[in-house]
């Protein structure tokens, strides 16, 4: 066992990091579980949607990741012999996001596996919340898209058979992606169309992410750098390439782009701390969705943008140090 | 010849399993550790590749250790090295052709794999041909056992099967990822934690 | 060992070569004599392999056909697959392009006048296992056999039953299309060179 594992067993350790600084200080009554209820508020609308156009597969799926998520914090901790701090409820806010980005129809398995690799991959090893590098829920997506293509990829968002409307026809982007074909904007701002559990209304993201934006639990320079950079970059596509049924409104309000601006790529731990780091890493997300969605095999590429730029998150804040007041102090040679 | 000393054979042998694993504790041979482990099949092959090539290498390095020059052994390593694996090479091609297909480059890869000029290095040019042969064996083994575990991880996982046989009832559903690059990354790092915390609880029992 | 190489060093100073490197010479002179004999013992049986691969599937993609040889016709390089009779049963052309993830390597069987694809083998493709890979599956190459090389082929999704159509695999559009154009491609073109060659 580390030092530090040690202190933090005996109960002081987490103190003793922290520096003392000088006064004033202002207290803040912000704390891990403040911003995971503001998140859990902020998901209701997209909760309800999801309800609303894929009735039980949403209840389903957003009941068995949070559990999953739960229960495999929870063991960790208690093998790892650390305390077990569930009521923070931040694996609960990671089994909603996961269970919100995966496709309704997503047999059980990939569920409890993919909460499972979310939380033991993307955090328990790293060594718990605020160590992590990147985004737990998208990593136990990305690691289920992967292992099980037949069930994440566009194919396994469709069912002709299912009794639930929106599961019948391709994902928007799956259709535009394979046969060219558009969709009109008020079916991916009122939600009513194929996708992700929790992407398809981009009214609801919309309306959750405002609050959390108001409730400065998320900070608004990384949606708004993605939303920016998407923008710019389908603005220039269609003013210059060939015309395609999707304009500059439809890239921005379909797929995954808002609920990952707004509930993943603003994941405090794993985006940069500076304000000018934040619009690097909201940029780069932008960009590389765009790229993605116009240049990959994939039809959408939330996912993989948001793991790569989590990746250079160390390198952004180092980038992006503040300078202190006064300009640096040079070293005397 | 001169007096020897350093671990004796016995100590060689042992130390390659487990206690000097290559994979497990010199992190060595990564490559093919984490290329040819999504199926036993491939793993065992390589594994016994890498014995064949660790082997030869070995014994001839220590049969003509009092002749090499210290700025010239290198060269001399990389040469027996090099022949012993391209010999391999041919073999595999000549009786195993769809498993030289699936191994691809990395049974000539083998050149540059760390383990055996280490060996050379280590062991064969300064202990006699017993220590040399033990030495290469036990390296050997320990690094088929690690292959073989990632593989065994990897297969079961990831096909359902083990060397080939079906393990896991008709319902299981492949983990593809785990015979993709991602997967041998996810299971070496796992399987790397878990040894170190192994080692960890056998250093210090719980108190 | 260490001194006395370094006394001989000494002794035969920088330019005498041979002191220096004579263990590497003799070495690589008996490595490469024992790699001559490995060589010439196994390179026939390896070489056979390579063409034992390709033509092991000559009678499962040309029917009738015993053998095969190797050969150019207009400068693409075929083989002529020949009955028990020696007569031209068909011909199995190679052909390869882009798939999904990697170089996906066909071998296409057509009847002797190149008119109808008579097989489908897939010798290396790296797609997505469970997806795209299985473009190797009998049951989906099947598909291939008997259709007509005049027009070109194309993908449909769910129920196939044209004549050029073929059904692509569930989840893998992508892998399926590369598949036949890389087949309408090179018999296109194959097609093109048997006739310029009066056959």
């Amino acid at each position: 066992m580390t030092d530090t594992a040690k202190d933090k067993k005996d109960g002081g350790g987490e103190w003793s990091r922290l520096n003392v600084a000088p006064s004033p200080h202002i207290a803040a009554p912000v704390s891990t579980r403040r911003m995971m209820v503001d998140v859990l508020l902020a998901l209701l609308p997209v909760l309800g949607v999801s309800f609303y156009v894929f009735g039980w597969f949403s209840v389903f799926q957003a009941l068995l990741a949070t559990a999953t998520c739960v229960v495999v914090e929870a063991v960790s901790m208690l093998i790892l012999r650390r305390p077990v701090r569930i009521t923070d409820g931040s694996a609960v806010v990671t089994g909603l996001i996961l269970a919100m980005s995966l496709p309704g129809t997503a047999p059980w398995y990939v569920t409890v596996i993919g909460a499972s690799a979310g939380i033991f991959l993307g955090k328990v090893v790293f060594g718990g919340l605020g160590q992590n590098i990147f985004n737990p829920a998208m990593v136990g997506r990305a690691f289920v898209m992967i292992a099980f293509p037949a069930a994440m990829g566009a194919a396994g968002y469709v069912d002709a058979h299912s009794p639930v409307q929106a599961v019948t026809q391709a994902t928007p982007l799956t259709a535009l992606k394979q046969m060219g074909q558009g969709t009109p904007l008020t079916a991916l701002l009122l939600g009513n169309t194929n996708g992700s559990l929790g992407e398809t209304s981009a009214l609801a993201c919309l309306l959750g992410g405002m609050y959390l934006v108001i409730r400065r639990t998320a900070s608004w320079e990384i949606p708004a750098g993605i939303l920016a950079a998407a923008g710019l970059i389908s603005a220039a596509v269609n003013h210059f390439g060939p015309g395609t049924p999707w304009d500059v409104w439809h890239h921005l309000a379909g797929g995954a782009l808002l609920f990952g601006a707004f509930y993943i790529a603003t994941d405090p731990v794993t985006s940069p701390l500076t304000s000018r780091g934040k619009w690097i890493f909201g940029v780069g997300i932008g960009v590389l969705v765009m790229i993605l969605r116009y240049l990959s095999g994939y039809p959408e590429g939330v996912m993989f943008s948001i793991l790569l730029m989590n990746a250079a998150v160390p390198l952004i804040n180092r980038l992006t140090v503040p300078e202190p007041v006064g300009g640096h102090v040079r070293k005397a040679r | 010849m001169r007096t020897e000393d350093g671990p004796t054979p016995l100590e060689r042998f042992i130390r390659g399993i487990l206690p000097e694993n290559p994979v497990f504790r010199q992190m060595l041979g990564l490559c093919p550790t984490l290329a040819v482990t999504n199926n036993v099949k491939a793993a065992l092959t390589m594994s016994a590749a890498v014995l064949f090539v660790l082997f030869s290498a070995n014994v001839i390095v220590s049969l003509i250790r009092g002749l090499l020059k210290p700025h010239l052994r290198i060269l001399v390593f990389t040469l027996t090295i090099a022949t012993f694996v391209t010999i391999a090479d041919r073999v595999i091609a000549a009786f195993m052709f769809g498993m030289s297909k699936q191994l691809g480059p990395y049974v000539p890869l083998i050149i540059v794999n760390c383990i055996i000029i280490a060996r050379c290095e280590v062991c064969a040019s300064r202990q006699s041909v017993w220590h040399a042969a033990a030495d290469a064996v036990g390296q050997a083994l320990g690094f088929t056992l690690a292959l073989l575990s990632i593989a065994s991880i990897r297969e079961v996982l990831g096909s359902g099967t083990w060397l080939g046989m079906r393990v896991m009832p008709g319902v299981w559903p492949d983990w593809v990822i785990m015979v993709l690059p991602p997967g041998a990354f996810l299971t070496l790092g796992l399987l790397l934690g878990l040894v170190n915390w192994l080692g960890t609880l056998r250093r210090r029992p719980a108190s | 060992m260490e001194k006395d190489s370094q006394t001989s060093s000494m002794k035969a100073g920088a330019g005498n070569y041979f002191v220096q490197a004579w263990l590497v010479i003799v070495l690589a002179l008996l490595f490469g004599l024992a790699l001559a004999g490995v060589h010439s013992a196994l390179s026939p049986r390896i070489a056979a392999n390579k063409l034992q691969e390709t033509l092991a599937e000559v009678p499962r993609l040309v029917p009738g056909a015993v053998k095969a040889e190797r050969e150019t016709v207009g400068g693409i390089p075929v083989y002529r697959a020949l009955d028990k009779d020696g007569a031209v049963a068909g011909w199995v052309l190679p052909a390869s392009g882009q798939g999904f993830s990697d170089r996906i390597e066909l071998l296409v069987g057509l009847d002797a006048t190149a008119g109808r694809i008579t097989g489908l083998y897939v010798l290396d493709q790296k797609e997505t296992p469970g997806l795209g890979n299985r473009i190797s599956e009998e049951g989906w190459r099947a598909q291939f056999r008997g259709k007509s090389t005049g027009k070109p082929l194309v993908v449909t999704k769910g129920g196939a039953g044209g004549e050029s159509e073929i059904q692509a695999v569930t989840g893998a559009t992508i892998s399926s299309e590369s598949v036949v154009g890389i087949v309408n491609r090179a018999v296109t073109a194959f097609r093109a060179a048997l006739k310029a060659s009066g056959e």
